[in-house]
């Protein structure tokens, strides 16, 4: 297929988010251009406060920039009323955070149907699909826990499927490896590379940690809310740290 | 109700348990706060019943009005009784000029004689188509007429004398001769088709049954007078020369109006040579908030009418289940108030505290997808299960505390003054004389003892408050997470 006949899934045109005004002005991002193809994983890279999350955030539609535009499969996210917005995020867009934010009150397979909730399932196709979202994940015989019961890295696997519940075309991932150990955060983006590779979801994972940017299909570097110009994955890879 | 809601449900379920504490003092607080209003609405309940208890015999078993006309003493030209017709002065005078006893008249000096007297002194007597004319009124249930007099009962010796001496019930300062027994009863006439309503109701009685609607000589004793006197039931007395038999007792109701026989109303017209002639009119209104207008329209076309309401009677009543009643209507109020604002404010409080914690969870669900109407019901949602578990909390509380009031049953005092109305105008000195006309009220203290009946409104009520608790802090709350922008809630640091 030839390369120029595919929508990008989003397409950003000189996007600012500022916070304050006067003096006190900040720019968490600072005129941003950039493109995410669908199915890409895509690392942004960068030191805390560079404005990674912030992107980020702009990127799920839970924030709103105060200049340029965000197209997301060619819809302006700007136009779009919030119930859009929310409904938006609900179907095509999965979010997985450092914190996990799960809710400690709801098994492992309530935490997935707490995305799968608001849908509409009925109740028993929405356990069923809860499960095979946990299997698909390793966490099947793991669905009757807690929160408190599981360890980080099982956390993390919960809030994955949770993300793929609604069968998003993109995973939104802020530090997703920051609270684990090294290995547990190996196998964390070792599922989400082969998440996209087989399902096709395009991943747009941010994180400081130089080894996991080595993964990724594309490394965008962000510095003081811009981004700088894509380096060579082995030249990030020497510039440690981050 | 759907899957999805049942989802919904066990997440607020959850969500409460975790946060059990929180849940906890929170539903206490609405629980206190309703336990108050059911507590004080049930001893105010109770006090209006202990209230009711004590006015019951004041007006008569349902009576809300009772109209009489009472003789007033004019000071205008004309004489004392100047405000009356020619008529009028000339039936006051064959009504009351019976009393007047010649003793040289009744016998030969030596022989017995044995002679009953009625008068009326004080209320004048009217036609009995009065009631008629009463009961067609609008706001008028049911009207019944009563005849209450003073029967002067002479019994002894005629003396041996020449000096002509006259005695009679207004004016026998002198004393009659020592040989002669001089009683004084009241006796009503009572309407028997009308057994609720008159001078002695059917509720009041003690023992025995109310009058047959035979025309056989009953009579029905005030308990207290028939003790006096150690009449029996069944036994029979004598009155105006005809025997009755004794078939009830009625109870001397505190305030009440009491006489100290009652019978039959022809029978007592016949005897005291009143037919047709009745001085009291009972009156039932079809509700409470018809007396008003049923005594205007009574005063207007009943020309020197009084009327006596159950108002005027219970406004007489005092001692402390009066003050305890002014507590409650006053401070009860006010603590009920206080308490639900303080039970409100605790819950709002803790509600938007709660949602303050769980900024960062609640914006993972909008984030997640969850629309902002959904995220209010889940937190509106728990507050108002936090409110019903107040309620039923509250509920168990207050009829704990209604319990304990009933165990404890404190006797409260009800002290009922002398009616000034009643007895202006009546015969001078102690004994039965005061009881000329209607019958005196009865003045004086009674116990009665306190409970604090919850009924199944006040049980709804309380849940009820105790929901509007749970849904307004659950608004605070949710109003709090609506305002929430995800990027920023998903920023916050628990």
């Amino acid at each position: 297929m030839p390369e120029l006949t595919v929508q990008p899934l989003f397409e950003l045109h000189g996007v600012s988010r500022v916070y304050g005004n006067g003096a006190r002005e900040v720019r968490a991002v600072d005129a941003i251009d950039m493109q995410i193809d669908p199915g890409e994983f895509l690392v942004v890279a960068g030191p805390s406060g560079s404005g990674k999350t912030t992107l980020l955030q702009l990127l799920g539609a839970l924030d709103r920039p105060t200049e340029g535009e965000i197209l997301f499969e060619g819809r302006d996210l700007a136009a779009l009323p919030d119930g859009e917005l929310t409904q938006l995020r609900l179907e095509t867009i999965g979010f997985v955070f450092q914190q996990f934010n799960l809710i400690p009150t709801l098994t492992a397979r309530q935490n997935v149907e707490v995305a799968l909730a608001p849908q509409g399932l009925p109740g028993s196709e929405r356990e069923h699909r809860a499960s095979e979202l946990l299997d698909a994940v390793g966490l099947g015989p793991r669905g009757a826990h807690l929160p408190s019961e599981l360890s980080g890295g099982e956390q993390q696997r919960v809030a994955i499927a949770r993300a793929l519940a609604n069968r998003p075309r993109v995973l939104l991932a802020d530090e997703p490896t920051g609270n684990l150990d090294s290995a547990t955060g190996d196998e964390i983006i070792r599922l989400l590379r082969s998440i996209s590779d087989q399902q096709g979801q395009a991943v747009v994972l941010i994180t400081h940690d130089a080894s996991i940017a080595a993964r990724a299909g594309r490394v965008v570097r962000m510095q003081d809310g811009r981004l700088l110009l894509p380096a060579p994955v082995a030249d990030l890879t020497e510039a440690t740290p981050l | 109700m759907t899957h999805v809601q049942v989802f919904y449900l066990s997440y607020m379920f959850s969500e409460l348990r975790r946060r059990r504490g929180r849940t906890i003092l929170t539903a206490l607080g609405l629980a206190v706060g309703v336990a108050l209003v059911v507590t004080v609405n049930a001893l105010s309940k109770g006090l209006d019943n202990a209230q009711a208890e004590v006015l019951k015999p004041l007006t008569g078993v349902g009576t809300d009005l009772s109209v009489s006309r009472p003789l007033q003493l004019s000071t205008s030209s004309g004489g004392p009784f100047g405000n009356l017709s020619p008529q009028e002065r000339a039936r006051l005078r064959s009504e009351n000029g019976g009393a007047r006893v010649g003793l040289e008249n009744l016998g030969t000096p030596g022989s017995h004689f044995s002679r009953d007297t009625f008068a009326s002194a004080s209320q004048l007597t009217f036609a009995s188509t009065r009631v008629k004319s009463i009961a067609s009124f609008a706001g008028v249930k049911s009207a019944a007429g009563g005849l209450t007099l003073a029967a002067v009962h002479l019994e002894g010796t005629v003396p041996q004398q020449t000096q002509q001496r006259q005695f009679g019930p207004p004016g026998g300062g002198q004393g009659g001769p020592r040989n002669i027994d001089v009683q004084a009863i009241t006796v009503s006439g009572v309407d028997q088709t009308h057994p609720g309503l008159g001078a002695v109701t059917s509720g009041q009685l003690a023992r025995g049954r109310y009058f047959s609607r035979t025309t056989k000589r009953e009579a029905i004793l005030n308990i207290s007078y028939a003790q006096r006197k150690g009449i029996k039931l069944g036994t029979t007395i004598t009155l105006g020369g005809k025997k009755f038999t004794v078939i009830g007792f009625a109870k001397t109701p505190l305030g009440g109006q009491a006489s100290d026989v009652y019978v039959k109303l022809r029978q007592l017209q016949a005897l005291s040579g009143r037919a047709g002639r009745i001085n009291t009119v009972y009156v039932r209104a079809t509700s409470s908030d018809q007396v008003a207008s049923v005594t205007a329209a009574i005063k207007s076309s009943f020309d020197g009418a009084s009327v006596t309401t159950a108002t005027d009677l219970a406004n007489r009543v005092s001692g402390s289940l009066v003050d305890a009643k002014n507590l409650t209507g006053k401070l009860g109020t006010a603590l009920e108030i206080v308490g639900l604002l303080g039970a409100f404010l605790i819950a709002s409080l803790l509600t938007l505290s709660s949602v303050t914690k769980r900024v960062r969870e609640l914006g993972t669900l909008k984030a997640l997808g969850w629309r902002q109407s959904l995220v209010v019901r889940q937190v509106t949602g728990e507050s108002l299960i936090q409110g019903l578990i107040g309620g039923i909390a509250g509920v168990a509380l207050g009829l704990g505390a209604a319990a304990l009031i009933g165990a404890f049953a404190p006797t409260l005092k009800a002290t009922v003054a002398q009616a000034a109305t009643q007895t202006a105008g009546a015969g001078p000195g102690p004994g039965g004389f005061a009881a000329f006309g209607q019958g005196t009220v009865q003045a004086g203290s009674t116990a009665v003892s306190l409970g604090a009946p919850v009924g199944l409104g006040l049980i709804l009520l309380a849940v009820a408050l105790a929901l509007a608790g749970g849904l307004l802090s659950g608004a605070v709350g949710g109003l709090r997470a609506a305002r929430l922008r995800p990027a920023e809630a998903l920023r916050h640091i628990d």
